[in-house]
């Protein structure tokens, strides 16, 4: 097979052999026909996919910037600042959690934009820039929580901060949500190749399209129901997939996706072009703040309470999703869906070494070489 | 007669592209061969193969030196044989000082330590031996690209190199310093080294060469000795067809009648520019108009500062000091390029592939990349139908010879990438547009389509500011000629005083005379 029908199946493939190899692995038994699903399961399928939508947005925010060619290294202690401060408003000062969220909120785009502001005006690398605000951060946070571990609920009860990843659509709900969401997919999918057919702008070819449709059809209602196995579809995935849908529209149908792709493709030429390069850059980093603040309450509470080691390290998951989805690191090049596949696949693999009890120093070492293999590709493709 | 470097009935294959199909070509010692040919005539494929980028196996023929047949597997065997290759891309380290480049990697020792004084003695022999007037401990990065230039030589000639292979050495070079370059090739030919030399400009290549071997589509079309040809024969080779008007510039019909004076669109008084805050002016004093269906050429020796003036106007270079700047009916103060294209202005710059293209994308994102926000619905949305046919409307107008607009600028020949530069500038509906170097490194079909262009400009009642470094095309194609002078104006022409020798004078500041 040739290597250009080969490559948009790349991380279809991979991320099939990975799920092969864990299912073989965990999943032994089960396939022979005897206990049950640990890794398959509904149940740590569900759990996969709240991980999935928490590194997933994270790495939406991070593809944007790196589309520009600059980096965000501060990603991983904001999300567990930003929890931080939320769940300290709550449990300590009994905020109502969705002030308190507001609050963790406006603190997260407040630090980016003043980042990105950094950035442009005072002409400091965004590499330093975000590599200190790694380090200030994580300091703000523990000083935030005091060292401590802070529940994002008062009591047992629960509040809209714990339900972000305590919440499970009910089985018809999913159901009719995922048919509504495919229904108007479709017709935008639909209307917009008529238009472009109309205009006489090329299109995909019909059986390409057809197999896209049918294979986005199979898997949204496969997870379905899959998740109704267990509790449901996670809020979280409702917050995932609005990301995506969100950043798609912002990177493929505004001025403002295309100047992140001219910057990052030829900023001089951009800055000739007439784009006002400043603005774009604190627009990214501004929206990676959101972002930061979607994944710091998700994972916050998903680990139930905010302590010291919440986000750890999520940066570099989330550079390593948008790597392997094919964004480049020099910018100018990347899909949302790569960055998708690329966040599904860094989940996947941490989640399978969880179960197979694989010891943390392992993990870790894992993990780096993931990072480092992801790069060594993307340096390679970026050579032609 | 024995030859020095052959090649034999060499075929190179890309996937899908024949670049090279049965080229002959023969250097002789001490000739300096020209090679002629449009853009994408093969002659890059050739010099490649030469100089051992493309190894030995990757291609059918075959290559000799002294008459043996030869196998490089790589440039290293191709630099052992003697022949060393000058691009446009120096292979300089601009952080070093000229004697650390001249001895780059094989620098004089004494036990494990670099002699420094014998470095620096046999640098400023060789530096003395060409007449240049550096100091050996000077930093390349201070050096102009002139100077780079003959450091490269001087590099190769110290490695006893018998071949030297020059890629367009002069596309960024001034009138004078192509003029010293040119004085150094004919004495480096006495001493015996040949030289294999590439231009687009022909009047250096028939000052220059004892013969011209004439490459298209691929292929060795003929190889003519200097003294027996002529600059219309070789372009009629290198084409394939005749080109009768080389500058086929039409005024523009209100210049000709003298009953109305056009508009002004563009006035510079008393203009005055630094390159930072803090800086003395380089640009010094400057005032001109820019009518409309008039083509201002600028003119001016490299660093003259046409680029800089051009750049200033735009917004994107220097800081204003004095003079104002106006454009229609408002003044244009200390624009962001941004609302210079809004007022209607537009520059097209010289460096393409540095400031004007997004290489890896699209044709059609980047001839919409300057006027996306007319492009855009009030919901903030992109009206990609909009997009696609105002760009399929330009991509034909401007014939860009590509699959579709959908193909990757990175892809294309120099010419096709300037027509897109182009085609993004005129998107923007200007009224005065500025043009760098428009015809650089493009080849004699592509140019005659940009002379064609600028003329649909000024018949629609456009201004365009022209700046040239060849005289012919500089002469041929403006209405009028300012020529500047270290950031000063050193002369104002009208087309009926046009002449090759006053304009260069008034260049160097010599005879300074106002119009």
């Amino acid at each position: 097979m040739n290597a250009r029908l080969l490559k948009p199946l790349a991380m279809p493939i991979a991320l099939v052999a990975i799920v092969v190899f864990f299912a073989l692995r965990l999943d032994h038994d089960a396939l022979v026909g005897g206990g049950r699903f640990v890794f398959l399961g509904p149940r740590n399928l569900t759990q996969l996919l709240v991980e999935f939508a928490t590194t997933g947005t994270l790495a939406l925010g991070m593809f944007m910037i790196l589309l520009t060619g600059q980096i965000d290294l501060s990603a991983g202690s904001g999300v567990g600042l930003v929890g931080g401060i939320a769940a300290v408003l709550v449990f300590q000062h009994g905020w109502p959690a969705p002030l308190a969220m507001l609050a963790g909120f406006a603190a997260a785009v407040g630090l980016w934009t003043l980042m990105g502001t950094l950035i442009v005006r005072q002409r400091i690398p965004s590499f330093i820039i975000t590599l200190g605000g790694l380090l200030i951060f994580k300091g703000l946070f523990w000083l935030v929580i005091q060292n401590s571990t802070v529940p994002v609920t008062r009591g047992d009860q629960d509040n809209l901060y714990s339900l972000l990843t305590t919440y499970y659509l009910p089985p018809t709900a999913g159901l009719a949500i995922a048919s509504f969401v495919l229904a108007v997919l479709g017709l935008l999918v639909w209307r917009s190749r008529s238009a472009r057919l109309a205009h006489g702008m090329p299109v995909a070819p019909r059986f390409k399209l057809a197999g896209l449709a049918a294979a986005t059809l199979a898997v949204s209602f496969g997870l379905v129901l899959v998740c109704n196995q267990f509790r449901g579809v996670p809020l979280t995935l409702l917050i995932l997939a609005a990301t995506a849908g969100t950043v798609f529209f912002l990177t493929r149908h505004t001025p403002f996706g295309r100047y992140l792709y001219a910057i990052g493709g030829n900023e001089e030429a951009a800055v000739l072009s007439g784009i006002s390069v400043n603005r774009v850059l604190i627009g990214a980093y501004l929206l990676m703040g959101v972002t930061v603040a979607l994944t710091g309450f998700m994972t916050t509470a998903y680990s139930g309470a905010s302590t010291t080691t919440v986000g750890d390290l999520m940066e570099l998951d989330a550079i390593a999703a948008c790597v392997i989805g094919g964004t480049a690191l020099r910018g100018g090049r990347g899909t949302v869906g790569g960055v998708i596949f690329g966040a599904l696949i860094m989940t996947t693999l941490l989640n399978g070494m969880t179960l197979l009890a694989v010891s943390p120093e392992i993990k870790f070492i894992a993990r780096g070489a993931v990072l480092a293999l992801a790069v060594w590709m993307d340096v390679r493709l970026g050579r032609r | 007669m024995s030859s020095l470097l052959a090649a034999r009935n060499l075929t190179k294959r890309f996937p899908g592209v024949v670049a090279l199909r049965g080229v002959n070509f023969e250097l002789q010692p001490g000739e300096v061969h020209a090679l002629c040919g449009e853009n994408g005539a093969g002659k890059s494929t050739l010099i490649k193969l030469l100089a051992g980028i493309h190894p030995a196996g990757s291609y059918e023929g075959e290559l000799q030196v002294d008459d043996r047949a030869v196998a490089f597997r790589g440039i290293r065997d191709a630099e052992s044989a003697g022949i060393a290759v000058i691009t446009q891309e120096f292979a300089l380290v601009d952080e070093l000082s000229v004697a650390e480049n001249i001895f780059l990697g094989r620098a004089p020792r004494r036990g494990p330590c670099i002699d420094w004084l014998e470095m620096h003695r046999r640098a400023g022999l060789l530096l003395a031996d060409f007449g240049l007037a550096v100091a050996p401990e000077t930093p390349v990065r201070e050096l102009g690209i002139g100077q780079k230039q003959l450091i490269e030589i001087i590099r190769a000639i110290d490695k006893r190199s018998r071949v030297l292979v020059l890629d367009e050495p002069t596309a960024a070079l001034s009138e004078h310093e192509v003029a010293v370059l040119l004085e150094h090739l004919r004495r480096l030919r006495r001493l015996g080294t040949a030289c294999i030399y590439i231009s687009h400009k022909l009047e250096e290549v028939f000052a220059l060469a004892d013969r011209i071997t004439v490459l298209r589509d691929g292929a060795s079309i003929i190889t003519l000795p200097r003294a027996r040809t002529t600059i219309g024969d070789v372009i009629r080779h290198m084409v394939g067809r005749e080109i009768t008007d080389l500058f086929p510039r039409r005024p523009a019909p209100e210049t000709k009648g003298t009953t109305t004076t056009p508009r002004v669109l563009l006035s510079v008084r008393n203009l005055s520019a630094s390159r930072a805050a803090a800086n003395a002016p380089f640009l010094r004093n400057l005032s001109f108009e820019v009518r409309a269906g008039e083509v201002v050429g600028l003119g001016g020796l490299m660093g003259a500062g046409r680029t800089e003036l051009l750049m200033h106007l735009f917004g994107a270079w220097g800081h204003r000091t004095a003079g104002e700047v106006s454009l229609g009916d408002g003044p244009l103060r200390n624009p962001t390029p941004r609302e210079a294209i809004a007022r209607g202005l537009v520059l097209a710059s010289e460096d393409r592939r540095r400031y004007g293209l997004v290489l890896e994308q699209s044709i059609g994102f980047n001839l919409s990349l300057s006027d996306l926000r007319r492009l855009t619905r009030p919901s903030g949305r992109l009206d990609h139908a909009a997009e696609f046919s105002r760009n399929q409307r330009l991509f034909d107008a401007m014939r860009i010879k590509a699959p579709g607009q959908s193909t990757v600028a990175g892809t294309l020949s120099g010419g096709n990438q300037q027509k897109v530069v182009l085609g993004k500038a005129l998107m923007t509906e200007p009224s005065v547009v500025l043009l760098d170097e428009p015809t650089r490194g493009i080849d004699v079909g592509a140019k005659l389509e940009v002379y064609h262009l600028i003329n649909e400009l000024t018949a629609a009642g456009k201004g365009v500011v022209l700046v040239s470094s060849e005289m012919p095309e500089l002469m041929g194609m403006s209405d009028r000629i300012l020529m500047l002078a270290e950031g000063a104006i050193g002369g104002e022409f009208a087309r009926a005083d046009f002449s090759q020798e006053r304009l260069l004078a008034a260049a160097m500041g010599r005879t300074p005379r106002a119009a």
